[in-house]
């Protein structure tokens, strides 16, 4: 029995000192991680592993703050796009004295290696090189250890190509290590879906699947952290994350409920906010040939029925804000303008117009799962269902897979349909091609919307290297596809978070990055 | 004995080709592409067609089963949709945690249920017995998750007593990976603060699963008892003088034995075979919760795995039982 108090005794007494040391060097970030597939950055596409790969990897030019229109220097200290005679030469300067968690220097073999790795491996979000910037093996080219000039062809923007690098695809791994530890001809893949070999300021120490992701600050990076360790804590179940919020288990709850939200918002111990995100929840009509759609004045009066602040208010409870045109908040030509307003006389009158003067019905297609801003997406169709009703439109709500939704939609074979689209990359572009350009197969194919003026803006918006007269050219854009396009956009969902107090300096992105180095924690 | 126990392996091996077979073709009636599953909206055209041809879903069902077969004799479960990891990759890193999970469980099932069941049998309609059998109506009755939500927010939240969520304290630091079951391995570290740590973080999951199971054994525990309580033997032994205790515990319960072994083994086989709601509310990387999000990305090869792991350890239990039962009635022979 004294054997066992003494026992008991001395792990309180370790148990208490190991955590008075390490509480305000340690963060634990709580959230639903399980879509973490792969650690690599030049492979992982999913939300959670751009999250950790961020603070693993630095990336030639980044974004700082909440700010996602303007590059600011990351392993670059400068950078330039020349106009060559058939492509855009693009030149880094990299900055002296970087290192690698080995130790070993940052150089422009490293960056060499890491496009080229990108293009070899063909990860899921390669298209962003191959397709979008055009980037072709051979294409780098290191100049000399600290300058790297990139060649991709003039059909591509560079300024798409420059947003791109700041997502994982372009951070930096450390091309001796990964070589010493590659599998044949797997370029590192194996080792680095469970390892770092990055110059972020912190390194992955362990990832314990479906548990946690440990990182330490890493000793041989540029940038210094003000915490120690960060711990990624996976709680899928959001009233199980807001219980470990309050009970110290975790520093910051990610995807709370808007209840749950609203209850911490009175406790102070805690601050709460909604961060931005890219997403944009929205209807795609088919407009295909035959089909009611295809009239301008039908889909007007779909714009016309929807009673957006009711739903941005109401059933989203202030998870969202209220958008209708196709480049998001926080992006470089975003639109604010709102003109359609809820008008049910006048939606029926343009069907009358159209000649459907006693009204239109059709199937909206819905996916059984979780819309943005937490709500489930049956709830949100159900929404617009009476909404429609109203202006004379009588949808017949389908709920259906998500997977089978997409397939559907894939193959054009929807009437309308409620979806989200996120951008691939945090530029204009990452929504207007997909979105106005037919030639692209994307939204504006799967709606049958080939509209040669929307092809043209959106082609001349994604080439213009100016940043006034791009801006100009998205706002003719973004307006035309307003009032001519196959969508309603129904709203910007945001992202509920909870935070001790005790938790400084937390920001996170549109894009979802979070740097986890301007982070501290008081006592 | 031998031959019996040949013949039985036979058996499992038959078993477990007949849940790969099932599974399968089951699998392959739904009429959603995995592709597009696992590779979301944004996917181009050209990136789905390489990932059919890639996993060979292209290809009709009977070859993709002969590959599947082929692959499976030579100890090779595929790799997932999802991670694109090998299969038995994924499951050396979440059946320990329900392996650990499940033992818990099946403790405190046993510690409850069989005393509770005795001495409701012992104390047939007296207070004592009304109160286990309420207690086994409420403890069956209960939904896992609202059992779950209100024990944390009871003892972890309101009370502070236990942690809410996962394996370990997020400031403990975890001990090497050897055996995966949080308990042994912080054991072998010599961690012992992680160690208590571990068994805390045990403590409401394991009774949480293990309350549904005690209430169904307490229950039949007690009728199994009634049962041979009132058989002639049990009067003699009585007549003869024999003490009480002996009497419940070497004529009655080793009779009993019997059917609450059946019942265990089931219990067993349904605790080791994952339990979605316990792992998801309690953040706890098991099997179940696993096979769960494989299956709604479809992600056939986890999900195939997953039931052929769980196939064969029914399957094992089983054969358990069944030696068991020569072990405790020594009627029972087998030739």
């Amino acid at each position: 029995m004294k054997l066992l108090k003494a026992v008991g005794l001395i792990a309180a007494i370790s148990l208490g000192s190991a955590l008075a040391q390490d509480r305000t060097q340690t963060l634990i970030y709580g959230g639903d991680w399980s879509d973490l597939i792969t650690m690599d950055p030049q492979v992982s596409y999913e939300f959670s592993g751009g999250l950790v790969t961020d603070n693993l990897y630095e990336t030639l030019v980044k974004y700082e703050g909440a700010d996602l229109s303007t590059l600011k220097p990351g392993l670059a200290e400068s950078w330039k796009v020349d106009r060559g005679r058939d492509t855009w030469d693009i030149t880094f300067r990299l900055r002296r004295g970087s290192k690698f968690s080995s130790g070993n220097e940052v150089t422009a073999k490293d960056v060499v290696y890491t496009f080229e790795r990108a293009l070899a491996i063909k990860g899921p979000g390669s298209f962003l090189f191959t397709e979008i910037a055009q980037l072709k093996p051979g294409a780098t080219r290191a100049v000399d250890n600290y300058t790297v000039v990139v060649s991709i062809p003039k059909t591509a923007s560079p300024g798409s190509f420059l947003s791109i690098l700041t997502f994982n695809i372009g951070g930096i791994v450390d091309s001796e290590t990964v070589q010493k530890n590659a599998k044949g001809n797997d370029f590192g893949k194996e080792w680095l879906t469970n390892n770092s070999a990055g110059s972020g300021p912190f390194r992955l120490v362990r990832w314990d699947r479906g548990s946690q992701v440990l990182l330490e600050a890493n000793p041989n990076a540029r940038i210094k952290p003000k915490l120690q360790r960060v711990i990624l804590r996976e709680i899928k179940e959001p009233a199980v994350l807001r219980t470990a919020l309050e009970s110290g288990e975790i520093d910051i709850a990610e995807g709370l409920t808007p209840e749950a939200l609203r209850a911490l918002s009175n406790n102070p111990r805690f601050r709460t906010f909604k961060a931005d995100s890219l997403r944009l929840n929205y209807l795609g009509m088919n407009v295909k040939e035959g089909s009611p759609f295809a009239n301008k004045l039908v889909r007007d009066a779909v714009r016309y029925s929807i009673n957006q602040d009711e739903l941005v208010n109401g059933l989203v409870q202030g998870n969202g804000t209220k958008i209708q045109t196709l480049i998001p908040k926080g992006l470089l030509g975003y639109d604010p303008r709102t003109p359609y307003t809820f008008d049910p006389a006048r939606a029926k009158r343009l069907l009358a117009q159209a000649g459907y003067p006693n009204g239109l019905e059709f199937e909206l297609l819905v996916s059984t799962g979780i819309c943005g801003g937490g709500i489930p997406c049956a709830d949100i169709a159900a929404k617009i269902q009476s909404d429609l009703a109203k202006g004379g439109l009588k949808a017949n709500v389908k709920a259906i897979a998500n997977a089978e939704v997409l397939r559907t939609y894939r193959a054009q074979n929807h009437q309308m349909v409620l979806v989200g689209w996120s951008p691939d990359f945090p530029d204009p572009d990452g929504n207007a091609t997909p979105w106005a350009d037919f030639n692209a197969r994307s939204l504006a194919w799967r709606n049958v919307w080939n509209d040669p003026t929307a092809i043209r803006l959106a082609n001349q918006a994604a080439l213009e290297t100016e940043p006034a007269k791009r801006v100009a050219l998205y706002r003719l854009l973004t307006d035309y596809v307003l009032k001519n396009g196959p969508y309603a956009v129904l709203y910007q969902p945001a992202v509920p978070l909870g935070l001790s107090v005790k938790v400084e300096g937390y920001v996170r992105n549109a894009q979802g990055q979070v740097r986890f180095e301007n982070i501290s924690k008081l006592p | 004995m031998f031959s019996y126990f040949v013949r039985r392996m036979f058996f499992v091996v038959f078993v477990v080709w007949g849940v790969t077979f099932a599974t399968f073709f089951i699998a392959n009636v739904v009429p959603i592409d995995p592709a597009i599953a696992a590779l979301g909206d944004n996917a181009r055209e050209e990136q789905i067609k390489e990932f059919r041809e890639r996993y060979g879903l292209d290809r009709p069902i009977w070859q993709q089963y002969l590959i599947y077969m082929g692959r499976l004799l030579a100890g090779d479960l595929g790799n997932s949709l999802r991670t694109g990891r090998a299969v038995i990759e994924d499951l050396k890193e979440f059946f320990p945690a329900t392996l650990e999970l499940s033992v818990a469980a099946f403790l405190v099932m046993l510690i409850l249920g069989v005393p509770a069941g005795i001495l409701a049998a012992l104390r047939q309609n007296k207070a004592s017995d009304v109160t286990v059998r309420i207690m086994a109506l409420i403890g069956g009755a209960t939904p896992v998750f609202f059992l779950a939500v209100l024990l944390q927010f009871v003892l972890a939240r309101q009370l502070d007593l236990l942690p809410v969520q996962g394996r370990l304290d997020g400031f403990t630091f975890p001990p090497p990976r050897v055996t995966g079951m949080m308990g042994i391995d912080t054991l072998l570290a010599r961690d012992w603060a992680a160690f208590l740590d571990s068994l805390r973080h045990l403590v409401l999951p394991a009774f949480v699963l293990g309350m549904f199971s005690a209430a169904i054994l307490a229950r039949m525990t007690r009728a199994t008892m009634l049962e041979i309580l009132s058989q002639d033997y049990i009067r003699t032994a009585r007549a003869k003088g024999v003490a009480g205790r002996a009497i419940v515990f070497r004529h009655a319960l080793k009779n009993a034995s019997l059917p609450i072994l059946t019942l265990l083994g089931g219990l067993l086989g349904g605790l080791l075979s994952g339990a979605v709601l316990t792992e998801t509310i309690f953040s706890w990387p098991g099997i179940g919760r696993y096979v769960t999000q494989s299956a709604t990305s479809l992600d056939f090869p986890a999900v195939m795995g997953v039931t052929l792991l769980v196939g064969l350890v029914y399957a094992l239990i089983n054969l358990v039982v069944d030696l068991l039962y020569a072990f405790l009635d020594p009627r029972i022979r087998y030739a």
